[in-house]
């Protein structure tokens, strides 16, 4: 069964096509990434998932219920029952960690006892014990990271969206998330949207991966289908004398 | 020194010079008797019960004005800068336009709503008739009309506020919840600590406030100040009854000033946010505003100007051409000024260069302290032979123009010098331009906009005053609003409101033309 569905969704920004008759169907517990270059309309296909933006034409369906259709919002985000780590985190600053795990619970109607066992396993799920009445402003870059995918966790979502979350990261901490974010999702089951413009990134977490460019989908398969297609752009680039970066092979997928 | 530290502390010196020393030249005077230290001034003056009394009715009248401003003033901000309701830009303009006016125009409109004679008054039983009528001429009239007229200052605070919250703090807890708890538990905390800034303004600038209770006969503690000076001719007592009030504004001031630093509220737009839906309910939000808007704009606006009949213009053109045309003039000049100055406080404030903050401080505190205690401090300092020339000229004004309202033109120029990418002026500095030459070529260009905002505004602010006109203009050299201040009590009331209605005419062309002006910026690349 389809965790998320687009069936023919096009949406644009300032009248310009952000996303133009884009189909695409991801299964429950499938690991998605949507990949290319910036502007290519890749925040907004999560977006249009998480019910931020409603398509002008075409329908988004989670687990086979329309959720937007045509201009109309049917289910509003906070009743989706998603999970998403933005891009700059956007934690709460004026919450503690536990603040910042506990709004989503609360407001999902959990009772006391039962929030506390999930915040508690949450955090333990990604090694942030010991720190629930820090601040994001005193925890680092990495802690902070761990937070937001906490947050995202903590409420059992069935469908995780993650806008390039680790493009602030340096190499070394964005690999050890990158295995922790693979485990959390193996162990827990959800399906994962997952936005990014790097290619190793994007070969490390998917098991599927659509390449967009200028709003559309120019080509998806698996991770070896991808990567042998990369190869070969790359080795085109090469011999005609351009840079050959993972990029430049994303832009011309 | 570079010429960037040079020009920056220059413009520091000068704007605390020129506006902190009447303010310490007035505690200094107040403080000295026979040209030793004593209290005498003050032991005179607060011995009789009457002072703690007023102070007493103005904290009180602050207080209840404030709470109407907050009460009313965050729904609406955050109806018409975070929601979908229709008209929101008009009913912005609409409740905006108190703010734009002298204060008095509506306390005006309510008396020709509410007043004996009034339009409303007529058509209600006497008794009933009789009850407004005291209500206006009191506590409740002077808060209600206070707190319309402060009201734009909460709904644009808070409409800017919720533009630099980053939207994805927003969207992260819209995952979860539905708008009203986003708004209680992440929205309003977020803009919190600015809104209380803008409480503690607005509480301060109603303290001050002079031309409302005067009018609606609300004794309160800053006439008493214009009592001392223009009634009983006593300067000595005027200077002790306004030090207290600028140490009482200050200090409040001092304190929130150390809070703000500490929340560092960025007014800088953080993005594209989410904007609430109200559906179905959107047409009864819209019926609710426009009836609000209707009761304490429209209405009482238009029972003034609908007293003047078309006879009372010829008498009013008459009576006020040349303050008219001095209002305007003394409002061009002082907002060239002010602009002009304003674009070199912003460029002080943008850089943080030594003194910045203390300017910033200084620049907030002459806004809100009280134009009378302003306009003191003034006289004090230059009521002296060897400035008698200067005194005696619009030139004074003008300085206490630029002093009140620099903060305004000054926020205005940082805010949209803030905006420009560094990156800019660095290339330029790289291709080997010196500062004034990147400031000139590079800043003040692309930050146009911005000072035609500043100027507009400091015009309409100019246009407006009557606390500092009242005080400092010249000799024969009075302003329309301080003559409809000074014949409102003893004209008849068409007349007076032909006179208001010639000074909202007055201020359209200029607003008119700067929008115009603005809008051809906005839509050119």
């Amino acid at each position: 069964m389809s965790a998320v569905e687009f069936r023919q969704v096009w949406a644009s920004y300032r009248g310009k096509p952000a996303v133009r008759d884009f189909s695409l169907d991801v299964e429950a517990g499938e690991r998605v990434v949507l990949l290319g270059p910036s502007g290519c309309g890749k925040t907004t296909v999560l977006r249009l998932a998480a019910g931020f933006r409603v398509p002008e034409r075409g329908a988004v369906l989670l687990d086979g219920a329309v959720a937007a259709e045509a201009g109309r919002l049917d289910l509003e985000p906070e009743q989706r029952g998603l999970g998403m780590v933005f891009q700059d985190l956007a934690l709460w600053p004026h919450l503690t960690v536990r603040g910042n795990l506990e709004f989503g619970l609360k407001a999902q109607g959990v009772a006391r006892a039962e929030r506390e066992r999930r915040i508690r396993e949450t955090l333990r799920l990604v090694r942030l014990e010991s720190r629930p009445d820090a601040r994001p402003g005193e925890l680092s870059g990495g802690e902070q990271q761990r937070v937001a995918l906490a947050r995202a966790l903590v409420t059992q979502p069935r469908l995780l969206l993650m806008d390039e979350p680790l493009s602030s990261l340096d190499f070394e901490l964005a690999l050890e998330l990158r295995r922790e974010i693979l485990a959390l999702q193996e162990a827990l089951g959800f399906t994962l949207l997952y936005v990014t413009h790097n290619l190793d990134e994007a070969f490390a977490i998917a098991q599927r991966i659509v390449v967009m460019r200028a709003g559309a989908i120019v080509r998806q398969g698996s991770v070896e289908e991808i990567r042998a297609h990369f190869d070969q752009v790359r080795r085109g680039l090469l011999a005609s004398g351009t840079d050959g970066t993972a990029e430049s092979a994303g832009v011309k997928g | 020194m570079g010429s960037r530290r040079l020009t920056l502390t220059l413009a520091a010196t000068l704007f605390l010079g020129l506006g902190l020393a009447p303010l310490v030249v007035m505690f200094a005077s107040s403080l000295t008797v026979d040209g030793m230290f004593g209290l005498d001034r003050y032991r005179d003056l607060w011995a009789s019960p009457r002072l703690p009394r007023l102070f007493g009715r103005s904290v009180l009248l602050a207080g209840l004005a404030t709470l109407g401003a907050l009460g009313l003033g965050v729904p609406l901000g955050l109806l018409l800068g975070k929601t979908d309701l229709p008209g929101r830009r008009l009913f912005a303009a609409g409740f905006i336009l108190p703010l734009l006016l002298p204060p008095y125009f509506l306390a005006l409109g309510w008396f020709a709503l509410l007043g004996r004679e009034g339009w409303l008054a007529r058509l209600l039983p006497d008794a009933v008739a009789r009850t407004l009528s005291e209500w206006l001429f009191g506590l409740p009239g002077c808060a209600v009309t206070l707190a319309t007229v402060f009201l734009p200052l909460i709904v644009l605070l808070v409409c800017v506020l919720l533009h630099s919250v980053n939207p994805r703090l927003e969207e992260a807890a819209r995952l979860y919840a539905a708008w009203p708890k986003v708004l209680g538990r992440i929205t309003l905390p977020a803009i919190g600590p600015g809104v209380l800034f803008g409480a503690v303004l607005v509480f301060l600038l109603v303290l001050g406030e002079l031309t409302v209770p005067m009018f609606l006969r609300y004794d309160v503690y800053p006439v008493e100040i214009l009592t001392q000076f223009a009634a009983f001719y006593d300067f000595d007592a005027a200077i002790a009854a306004a030090a207290p009030l600028a140490l009482v504004v200050g200090l409040p001031l001092a304190a929130e000033w150390r809070s703000r630093r500490f929340a560092a509220p960025d007014l800088r737009p953080a993005g594209t946010s989410l904007s609430i839906r109200l559906g179905a309910c959107k047409w009864l939000w819209t019926v609710g505003v426009s009836s609000l808007l209707l009761m304490l704009v429209v209405l009482p606006l238009g029972a003034l100007l609908l007293q003047a009949a078309p006879a009372d213009f010829g008498d009013a053109w008459r009576r006020a051409g040349d303050a008219l045309g001095r209002s305007l003039l003394y409002a061009a000049l002082g907002a060239s000024l002010l602009t002009a100055f304003g674009f070199f406080l912003g460029l002080l404030w943008r850089e943080r260069t030594r003194g910045a903050g203390l300017t910033e401080f200084a620049a907030l505190l002459l806004l809100i302290l009280p134009s009378s205690v302003v306009g003191i401090g003034l006289i004090g300092l230059w009521n002296q032979p060897a400035t008698a020339g200067f005194y005696a000229s619009p030139g004074l004004l003008l300085l206490g123009y630029l002093i009140q309202y620099g903060a305004l033109s000054g926020g205005i120029a940082h805010s949209a010098l803030a905006r420009l990418p560094p990156s800019l002026e660095q290339a330029a500095a790289v291709a080997g331009a010196g500062w004034w030459r990147r400031i000139l070529f590079i800043a003040l260009p692309l930050s146009r906009r911005g000072l035609l905002t500043a100027w507009l505004v400091a015009y309409l602010f100019c246009l407006r005053d009557t606390g500092l006109a009242l005080l400092v203009y010249p000799p024969g050299g009075d302003t329309l609003p301080v003559r409809i201040f000074t014949v409102m009590a003893n004209s008849p009331f068409g007349l007076v409101a032909a006179l208001c209605a010639l000074l909202v005419a007055a201020a359209l062309p200029p607003l008119i033309l700067t929008g115009l002006g603005l809008r051809r910026e906005a839509h050119s690349p």
